[in-house]
């Protein structure tokens, strides 16, 4: 049975059934549970869910320790900018601890996070730098486009026994998708085929899956039929998926709201580059914000950002056409 | 047996054996320098010894009961050892060796041995603190009267790891103990020209108040005291009431570590920083005189707890633990080279 | 004794009172109106993105930062419109900006949570908590190679302090001994949480005690309270001490951003308000003690309500900024990666 919900509600849903299903799943962070009749505080008590202090360094590391003594915990992190204040524990300590000790621990641990709100949220809170994360063995990174994802790969993250990056886009926040009740998992490195077609292959990721597939409906009246996949997970990252649609369609446009070369546009790119070269008949491109901090007024946002018109033109730069006349 | 002993409750026994792991730590760690001379090559990148801390760790760690948990810095041989880990695989993890205690995975830096209690440690100064406070956490909600010791230096205690998880921990009333080892170095640098409170003169166990704590200062040179020190702070922790800032001065008897140098360049132990950096041999020359392990077995030869058969034959077993070690690493094979993709994740 | 105290700091003769008193109404005013401005033209969407205002918090901001000079220099979090105001930022361009228009602060560029206005030594605000006190470090630590007595000030509030970043800053801005002054407004919450869900320490001062800097608690609603005390600490701080930390105790009246919805504490009474308000204080006492008079007071709100409109009207007037970006704003030099 599937419902209508809003993508926050579904992660928040995520994170109640797994706490529900094992007492060792403990939740907490800034600001959450300050009220006595927070859900989370009444259905799990004060011991797994509680309220942190701003000391990103000492949550995250907190985390890792508890993870160590055999709990689940995940933290809520608001936005992604905010692990930057503490990335030696996310990038250098929890993905770490199980290799180096010869696999005789795990660091089962989740990183809540949002991102990407360029809605006025000016320079330090609208980043897109999920990319800084992928290439770090032992971290998975999760970005769900839907409301739907937003579930599944929650509750996938918690399950999982690694430390996992899961960011949540604050455009989408209100979104509103059908989503399944009662236990639902998302796989990690499983792509979703969210339109299929011919002509070109178009990879988006997260909020900018939307966007593409407006551009592919525009596209659609110029007689361009376009697949259009989400990645869901960057880490793992299901390059099969990819690899067999530009093995049809022959052509690849990437769709990413981090800068250039901060994007997880360009790792795929490469991998394309590398292990599909002969299936492309046109060089690969990449639709990505400018390189430029987020500013803060309105047109300059828009201005650096992707958008279906500058998905719409790199399509027909691939197909080496002209857009026909609005 | 003098009074403070009785006053402890440690009996011979018990006595033997902190003098036991004290001289146990302190062949290992002469081993591992050793090997720098008798076998160059073996031990790559940067090892970093614990003599000089044998009385602060192992009277720290004899209030422990089974069930506690040990989390440290890269400064970690000391720990496992007196918990109980195997000396050879330790000294096989340090050689890289496939029989290593991570199974050449980790080195000198990284030792786990989580059926010891000992969680792991952090190359990154300060941030293995955050992970002991969530190690504490779990002790806490898991309600079985747990108790985490955790090891850091001097210098962690200027990085916001420290301020964060420490005043968590008071929040919470977490189940931990945060010993400060403070052998009044950061590398190259001595205390007072990076702290505001040595700077003052201060003892850092000041620090403390900021955070709602006790702190307390000990000499870390007498395990006894050390002992006691840490068995108040460990029952009131394991009694619900919070932690404690236990500041232990020890003074570390080797350099920082064995040089840094690219591949190529032989790697060896200096002479310690007082001597090369700041030109002060006496005080070096004064901590060897106070030397912690010939001192407390002095002690207990002096006060009739031992005989000096009896300590003569604790030295002699380590000695052989120890060699038997160094021959178990030389001699283990390396892991496989395709292990590397190993472990990275569950 | 394991607590150094600070060395006793010589009384300033520069009490309140007469010119500088009406000086200060008058900024706190301007504040007021403006925060009360930009609130309404918030929930009209004419100013968007995220947005946290200083009311309640006029006193401090007053108080501290006219004082200052231009050379001075102010770092500020992201409840920053008050000091901005108060450092001699122009409120028309502070809106435009807040507006994401061309002839803001910093051309539509920042917005809110970071305005800079290095003419008048407003070095930036920044929304991470905390994160500008280190750069209050650096610039006293340029000032002492520099020479001269330019002072630094560095503005958070209380949730700041657990944050690792301030600890660190407090050891070395002892240590070294640097000229920067730390305004810290202790309002109680830290966002939606009380200070208690924090930390067991009730007074920042406490915190910070093991260090042995200079420091103090004052009221943050009486103006002249911390008008008084920041007084003397600015002194010691261009005499060559430092560092010192000023503790004012205020109240945040409304929420920690404009929309939400405070369930997570009571509302104050309208009478409870009328106690507080530093506004109000400021103008009862200073009718009591005959600084000014009631048609001064009236004539100060009157100004700024004319002075706050004619900045709307700039604000509104000022075109958008142009798409596409000067290459020389992302990197120093115009320099593309």
């Amino acid at each position: 049975m599937a419902r209508e919900m809003p993508y926050i509600a579904a992660i928040g849903e995520a994170i109640h059934l797994e706490m529900a299903r094992d007492e060792s799943v403990l939740y907490f962070g800034q600001n959450i549970a300050t009220t006595d009749d927070d859900p989370f505080l009444a259905a799990f008590g004060h011991d797994r869910v509680r309220v942190t202090p701003i000391s990103e360094t000492a949550e995250i590391g907190m985390a890792v320790g508890a993870a160590l003594a055999g709990y689940r915990p995940v933290v809520e992190l608001y936005m992604a900018e905010f692990m930057l204040v503490a990335m030696d524990q996310v990038v250098n300590e929890a993905p770490r601890f199980r290799y180096m000790s010869g696999g005789k621990v795990k660091v089962p641990l989740v990183l809540k996070a949002g991102y990407g709100f360029t809605a006025g949220w000016a320079g330090q809170h609208t980043g897109s730098i999920y990319s800084m994360f992928m290439g770090v063995p032992g971290l998975k990174v999760v970005l769900p486009a839907t409301a739907a994802d937003a579930k599944g790969l929650m509750a996938t993250a918690i399950r999982d026994d690694n430390p996992v990056c899961f960011f949540h886009h604050y455009l989408l926040t209100l979104e509103h998708g059908e989503v399944p009740e009662g236990e639902y998992l998302v796989p990690f490195g499983e792509a979703a085929v969210r339109r299929t077609g011919k002509d070109v292959t178009i990879v988006a990721i997260g909020w900018m899956v939307d966007r593409a597939l407006a551009a592919a409906e525009r596209l659609a009246a110029d007689g361009v039929d376009a697949e259009v996949i989400d990645p869901r997970t960057l880490a793992p990252l299901d390059t099969a998926t990819i690899l067999e649609s530009v093995a049809k369609t022959g052509r690849l446009v990437l769709v990413d709201q981090a800068t250039r070369h901060g994007s997880a546009s360009a790792v795929i790119a490469a991998e394309v580059a590398d292990q599909g070269f002969d299936s492309l008949r046109a060089p690969i491109k990449q639709v990505t914000a400018l390189d430029a901090t987020i500013p803060y007024s309105e047109p300059m946002e828009r201005f650096v950002l992707p958008d279906e018109d500058k998905i719409v033109a790199a399509v027909h730069q691939v197909l080496g056409s002209a857009p026909v006349a609005a | 047996m003098s009074s403070d002993q009785q006053a402890h409750g440690l009996d011979k026994d018990r006595l033997s054996w902190i003098l036991t792991q004290m001289v146990r730590i302190r062949e290992f760690e002469e081993r591992v320098k050793q090997t720098f001379e008798e076998h160059p090559g073996a031990i790559r990148g940067h090892t970093h010894l614990a003599d000089g801390a044998e009385a602060s760790i192992v009277g720290s760690l004899a209030t422990l009961r089974s069930g506690d948990q040990v989390l440290a810095t890269y400064r970690c041989h000391g720990y496992p050892l007196a918990l109980g880990s195997d000396a050879e695989a330790m000294m096989a993890e340090i050689y890289g060796k496939k029989t290593g205690l991570c199974q050449g995975y980790g080195g000198s830096m990284h030792l786990v041995d989580t059926e010891r209690g000992f969680l792991g440690t952090s190359g990154i100064v300060a941030q293995g603190i955050p992970h002991a406070t969530g190690a504490a956490y779990a002790a806490q909600i898991r309600k079985q009267g747990q108790v985490v010791l955790c090891f850091f230096g001097d210098g962690a205690s200027k990085q916001g790891a420290f301020a964060e998880s420490l005043n968590i921990a008071s929040l919470w009333k977490l189940p931990i103990v945060f010993v400060m080892e403070n052998n009044n170095y950061n590398v190259v640098t001595r205390s007072e020209q990076e702290d505001a409170n040595a700077a003052a003169g201060e003892p850092l166990a000041v620090k403390a108040k900021a955070f709602s704590m006790p702190g307390v200062t000990v000499d870390g040179g007498d395990p006894l005291e050390v002992y006691g020190v840490m068995h108040t702070a460990v029952e009131r922790a394991r009694s619900g009431e919070g932690p404690t800032l236990v500041e232990s001065k020890v003074y570390r008897l080797s350099a920082h570590g064995n040089i840094i140098a690219p591949p190529g360049v032989p790697l060896h132990y200096p002479e310690h920083e007082a001597i090369t950096v700041f030109g002060a041999p006496e005080e070096y020359e004064a901590a060897l005189r106070g030397d912690p392990v010939p001192r407390f077995r002095a002690r207990l030869i002096g006060d009739g707890t031992l005989s000096a058969e009896e300590a003569n034959a604790i030295a002699a077993a380590a000695k052989a633990e120890m060699e038997s070690a160094v021959r178990f690493a030389w001699e283990s094979p390396y892991p496989e080279p395709e292990e590397a993709v190993n472990y990275v994740y569950a | 004794m394991s607590e150094r105290d600070p060395a006793p700091i010589v009384p300033s003769s520069a009490a309140l009172e007469g010119p500088a008193a009406l000086a200060l109404l008058r900024t706190m005013w301007r504040i007021r109106v403006f925060e009360e401005r930009v609130g309404v033209l918030k929930r009209a969407d004419e100013v968007y993105g995220l947005i946290h205002l200083s009311i309640g918090g006029e006193g401090v901001a007053a108080a501290v930062c006219t004082q200052l000079r231009d050379d001075d220099v102010v770092y500020s979090g992201h409840r920053a419109h008050g000091h901005a105001i108060a450092k001699g930022a122009p409120p028309d361009r502070i809106l435009a900006e807040l507006m994401g228009r061309s002839d803001g602060l910093c051309h539509g560029l920042g917005g809110s949570m970071h305005l800079v206005d290095v003419e008048h030594g407003l070095m930036g605000a920044t929304g991470v908590v905390g994160g500008n006190i280190p750069l209050a470090l650096g610039s006293a630590l340029a000032t002492r190679l520099r020479g001269g007595d330019a002072v630094a000030v560095s503005f958070f509030g209380d949730g700041a302090v657990q944050a690792g970043h301030f600890n660190e800053s407090i050891n070395l801005a002892t240590l070294w001994g640097l000229g920067v002054v730390l305004v810290c407004e202790n309002n109680g919450f830290a966002e939606f949480t009380p200070r208690s869900a924090h930390t067991n320490v009730e007074r920042v001062c406490d915190v910070v005690a093991p260090y042995g800097l200079e420091r103090e608690t004052v009221d943050g609603n009486d103006v002249a309270a911390v008008w008084e005390a920041f007084g003397r600490f600015l002194e010691v701080a261009r005499r060559g001490g430092g560092p010192l930390l000023l503790e004012c105790l205020t109240h945040r009246l409304r929420g920690h951003y404009e929309g939400d919805p405070t369930l997570y504490r009571e509302a104050i009474s309208a009478t409870e308000w009328q106690q507080r308000d530093p506004i109000l204080r400021l103008a009862r006492q200073g009718a009591a003690a005959g600084w000014f008079s009631a048609e001064d007071v009236a004539r100060a709100e009157r100004e700024a309500r004319k002075e706050i409109e004619a900045a709307v009207e700039f604000a509104r007037a000022s075109p958008y900024p142009a798409a596409e970006l000067p290459g020389e704003l992302v990197y120093a030099g115009g320099s593309r990666p």
